[in-house]
């Protein structure tokens, strides 16, 4: 329908801005390096511990009432924000947060904390009778220690893993190019969250995988057409070579890139406070990473030497009789 | 690629009608289609009993027993209810070990005595013993060896390391080793007695399940609060009769200096001190019931339970041969209460009472009949999501995932006309398929899961577009619309198969290193990329070749 409307052949010069891109690239990578060690990542509790209660705020009940409980219970500095609950109608609620508590004589911090918990119900249920606990959770360091490093490791397993297919079915400067793309997009998206604050957590390490698997995914089919056009065309120029590739893909690029944002900003207006987090870095990160395959991913292939024609090793087809 | 034949087109049916099978279940309220019956938890008696009931419900209702009547698994954030991590300390589980061994040591040491009468002090997980005489080191030695127990039932590793550290002295030790062998025999030791204390009718969702070697992870479905299953648990659940000491000049004594040799100071629920024998008459492995009861006195709660034949026989005898004088019933370090003995007991009839709400009488029923656990549970995580919150994000879901999908939907019949709408109908039975696939295989459904489907719909789509590109390609390099079709299928496979495998290896490790919820996430999202290979690369091919040979269109609007 629509789309026989869309040009047929569009022949935009991508490589041609290279240069600028690659640059504006390395600035972007450079200033989220240096947010994400000035700034810092918020830390969600997964990753640092402590505790985060939600109550539905009762009637006639405001902020500075649950403060003065919070603050009669020596939890250190604790944190009282109103703010609008998950769900359609949206109910307001108050959420409560504490940091790590210090042990005590013959306890660990991972009970301490537990035991911090159970007082703050306790206070509440005591100050506000009825009081409705949307949610509760108590993070202990040992916890939140294992979770943070078994969260990066799964990060680093799968860009390794990536790193290994894309050198299987691909040349290695294609893999070279395809790697640079994922690690820009993962270390802009984390920026991202440095520059905003917003917190950083279990799902945020999920949202980055998936980040990293569609952004191979969007290089992996340009990659493919630029296979296929550098084999045909011998002796086109290589950035002309990939410029075509990119502009065959180009339709279909935006189009998935489109609707998965559908579908994703779907998520970020109605699917409630718990996930905005989740998909907002989803919907960064797949912008980032249409934008890195071939800004990035292409534009390293270029710079690293475009091999064409026959002298194109001919690579493992794989799949071509499934 | 256009040519299906029949037995393509069979398979195809097939996957289609089972996939909607399994996901039909979700469709209706809970209970309609009769409920499936759950494995049993355990091999205990009411767990089979409630299985068997199950099944004899399952046989009975209207729905026919062979179609499926299990519904998505909602999890924890879905459904509200309680998770706690609790961990086991190795060390401390080692240190009980060794206090109850203790009295067979010292028993085994105090035939033709080899050791001086006070009784050697445990140092947590070791215990230095001194001999009379040098000569006896190789007695002792052979005497403690063969008292020595292995961890778990038979065979294996030593609990205890016997060691010579001077002519006349022997350290009694738990290794390193030792203490992770009990911690993991305890570990199993203890999801029996925590599902005894939590659920003893077996009746309840809540699951218990080991996770290493030192951790058990509860969860309890349905709970709002966490603080009475962590109440539960957080006791030992020691229960000893010991006879005891009131007089008052002696606990000032034993409070000035110190305790005599064998006695402890202990407080009751008043925080009043008592002086209690360390070596109980009766302890809980003696207890054959335990259940709540009534004080006959002011009909409040208490604590009723019957001893067992050698139990009973014992604490008959004590009570006949100390008439007149005080004995404890001490649980986890405190006296409940300490009663004088007017005659002896017999029957091996208990009763505690205190200042107990029903509730808790019930609860401390349930700890006493569970039994000891062999060491403290330490809460080192929990997470709870009241039943509003848990509604109010399903309906969150829901709708983030229609609109999600009708948003996706119109984009496409916008974009590629009717040959979109194909990939519509296609996405549909996609997301019928997820269903039913997260229903047949049993696994759970999370808040981040429904994100991961969203995410599918939207990526799905990503395979039609690639072929319905390269088919806009082939058109236009002057094919006929069937030749077209088959060049963009051919041509897109290797892409398309690329391009999911990649987006697959980042689910699978998500799925292997990720925790509750975020693992919810890389389920859906696993099973929608082969859901929606499937769907998009066979499904919609299928639909566009009935097309095909039906209209037999000249040209393609795409």
């Amino acid at each position: 329908m629509l789309l026989q409307y869309w040009p047929k052949s569009t022949n935009v010069p991508f490589m041609s801005y290279r240069l600028p891109a690659l640059l504006f690239s390395a600035i972007l990578i450079a200033a989220s390096f240096a947010l994400i060690f000035t700034k810092g990542l918020n830390f969600g509790i997964d990753f640092a511990g402590g505790s985060v209660i939600e109550i539905e705020q009762p009637e006639g009940v405001q902020e500075e009432d649950v403060r003065e409980v919070m603050s009669s219970l020596d939890l250190g500095e604790v944190g009282v924000n109103a703010a609008r609950g998950t769900g359609v109608e949206g109910v307001e609620v108050i959420v409560i947060r504490f940091a790590t508590q210090q042990a005590e004589e013959g306890m660990d911090q991972d009970t301490a904390q537990q035991q911090a918990n159970d007082r703050v119900r306790a206070a509440l249920n005591e100050a506000f009778s009825g009081v409705n606990v949307r949610s509760s959770a108590a993070v202990g360091p040992k916890v939140s220690g294992e979770l943070l490093r078994s969260g990066l490791m799964a990060l680093g397993v799968a860009l390794l893993l990536m790193m290994a297919y894309i050198s299987v079915r691909f040349q290695w400067k294609y893999a070279l190019g395809a790697v640079a793309a994922l690690f820009h997009d993962v270390i802009i998206t984390m920026g991202m969250f440095a520059l905003t604050q917003f917190e950083f957590n279990l799902s945020t390490i999920a949202a980055l995988l998936t980040i990293v698997g569609y952004s191979m995914n969007d290089t992996v089919i340009v990659f493919d057409r630029v296979r296929e056009e550098a084999r045909k065309y011998k002796k086109m120029e290589a950035d002309k070579v990939i410029n075509l590739a990119v502009n065959q893909t180009m339709s279909r690029t935006l189009l998935t890139s489109g609707t998965t944002l559908l579908a994703l900003l779907s998520i970020y207006l109605f699917g409630g406070t718990v996930l905005s987090g989740m998909s907002f870095a989803l919907i960064f990160g797949i912008v980032i990473g249409t934008y890195s395959s071939v800004f990035v991913a292409s534009a390293v292939l270029l710079l690293l030497g475009l091999e064409q024609g026959e002298k194109q090793r001919k690579e493992v087809e794989g799949f071509q009789g499934v | 690629m256009l040519n299906f034949p029949a037995w393509k087109v069979v398979l195809i049916l097939i996957v289609l009608v089972w996939g909607a099978l399994m996901a039909l279940p979700n469709a209706f309220s809970d209970g309609f289609l009769g409920v499936a019956p759950r494995e049993p938890q355990s091999d205990a008696p009411q767990d089979i009993a409630a299985y068997e009931q199950q099944l004899g419900a399952a046989e009975d209702s209207w729905w026919p027993s062979f179609l499926p009547t299990g519904k998505v698994n909602l999890g924890l954030d879905l459904q509200g209810g309680v998770y706690l991590l609790t961990q086991i300390d190795p060390e401390e589980v080692a240190a009980n070990r060794l206090e109850t061994l203790q009295t067979d040591i010292v028993q085994a040491l105090n035939r033709d005595p080899l050791i001086e009468r006070n009784v050697p002090e445990q140092q947590g997980t070791t215990l230095p013993i001194q001999l009379r005489n040098a000569e006896d080191m190789d007695d002792a030695l052979r005497r403690l060896r063969r008292i020595n127990p292995t961890v778990g039932a038979t065979g294996g590793q030593k609990v205890l390391s016997i060691e010579q550290t001077a002519p006349e002295r022997i350290l009694v030790s738990v290794s390193e080793d030792a203490q992770q062998a009990l911690a993991a025999d305890a570990q199993s030791t203890m999801i029996t007695i925590i599902r005894r204390r939590l659920d003893p009718d077996g009746v309840s969702e809540i699951s218990i399940t080991p996770q290493g070697d030192t951790r058990i992870v509860i969860e309890a479905p349905g709970e709002a609060d966490p603080r009475r299953i962590k109440n539960i648990l957080s006791q030992a659940g020691r229960l000893t009769f010991n006879m005891a000491n009131t007089d008052q000049s002696s606990i000032n004594a034993a409070q000035a200096t110190r305790p005599p040799p064998g006695f402890e100071l202990l407080e009751d629920q008043l925080g009043r001190l008592i002086l209690v024998n360390r070596t109980p008459v009766v302890t809980g492995s003696d207890i054959a019931t335990a259940s709540q009861g009534r004080d006959p006195d002011d009909n409040s709660p208490a604590v009723d339970f019957r001893l067992n034949g050698t139990g009973a026989e014992r604490f008959g005898q004590t009570t006949a041969s100390n008439r007149g004088r005080i004995f404890a019933i001490v649980l986890d370090g405190t006296v409940m209460s300490a009663p004088r003995i007017n005659e002896p007991i017999w029957g091996g009839n208990v009763q505690i009472t205190g200042d107990f709400e029903l509730e808790e009488a019930q609860d401390l029923a349930d700890i006493i009949e569970a039994g000891e656990l062999p060491a403290k549970l330490n809460f080192i995580e929990e997470r709870t999501v009241g039943p509003g919150l848990g509604a109010d994000s399903i309906r969150a879901g829901t709708n983030a995932s229609l609109i999600g999908l009708a948003l996706v939907g119109v984009f496409m019949i916008i974009a590629y006309g009717l040959i979109g709408g194909f990939a519509v109908g296609s996405l549909l039975f996609n997301i019928v398929l997820i269903l039913g696939a997260l229903s047949g295989l049993g696994a759970t459904l999370t808040l981040p899961g429904i994100a991961g489907i969203v995410l599918t719909i939207g990526m799905a789509v990503d395979a039609n577009v690639i072929v319905f590109e390269r088919i806009r390609e082939e058109q236009q390099n002057g094919r006929s619309p069937t030749t077209a079709v088959i060049a963009g299928y051919e041509r897109a496979l290797s892409s398309i198969l690329d391009a999911n495998i990649t987006t697959f290896i980042a689910a699978a490790i998500l799925y292997l290193l990720g925790s509750g919820p975020v693992k919810g996430f890389a389920v859906t999202l696993a099973i929608g990329i082969v859901t929606s290979v499937f769907t998009a690369f066979v499904v919609t091919r299928w639909f566009t070749a009935m097309w095909l040979r039906a209209a037999r269109p000249r040209k393609l609007s795409i």
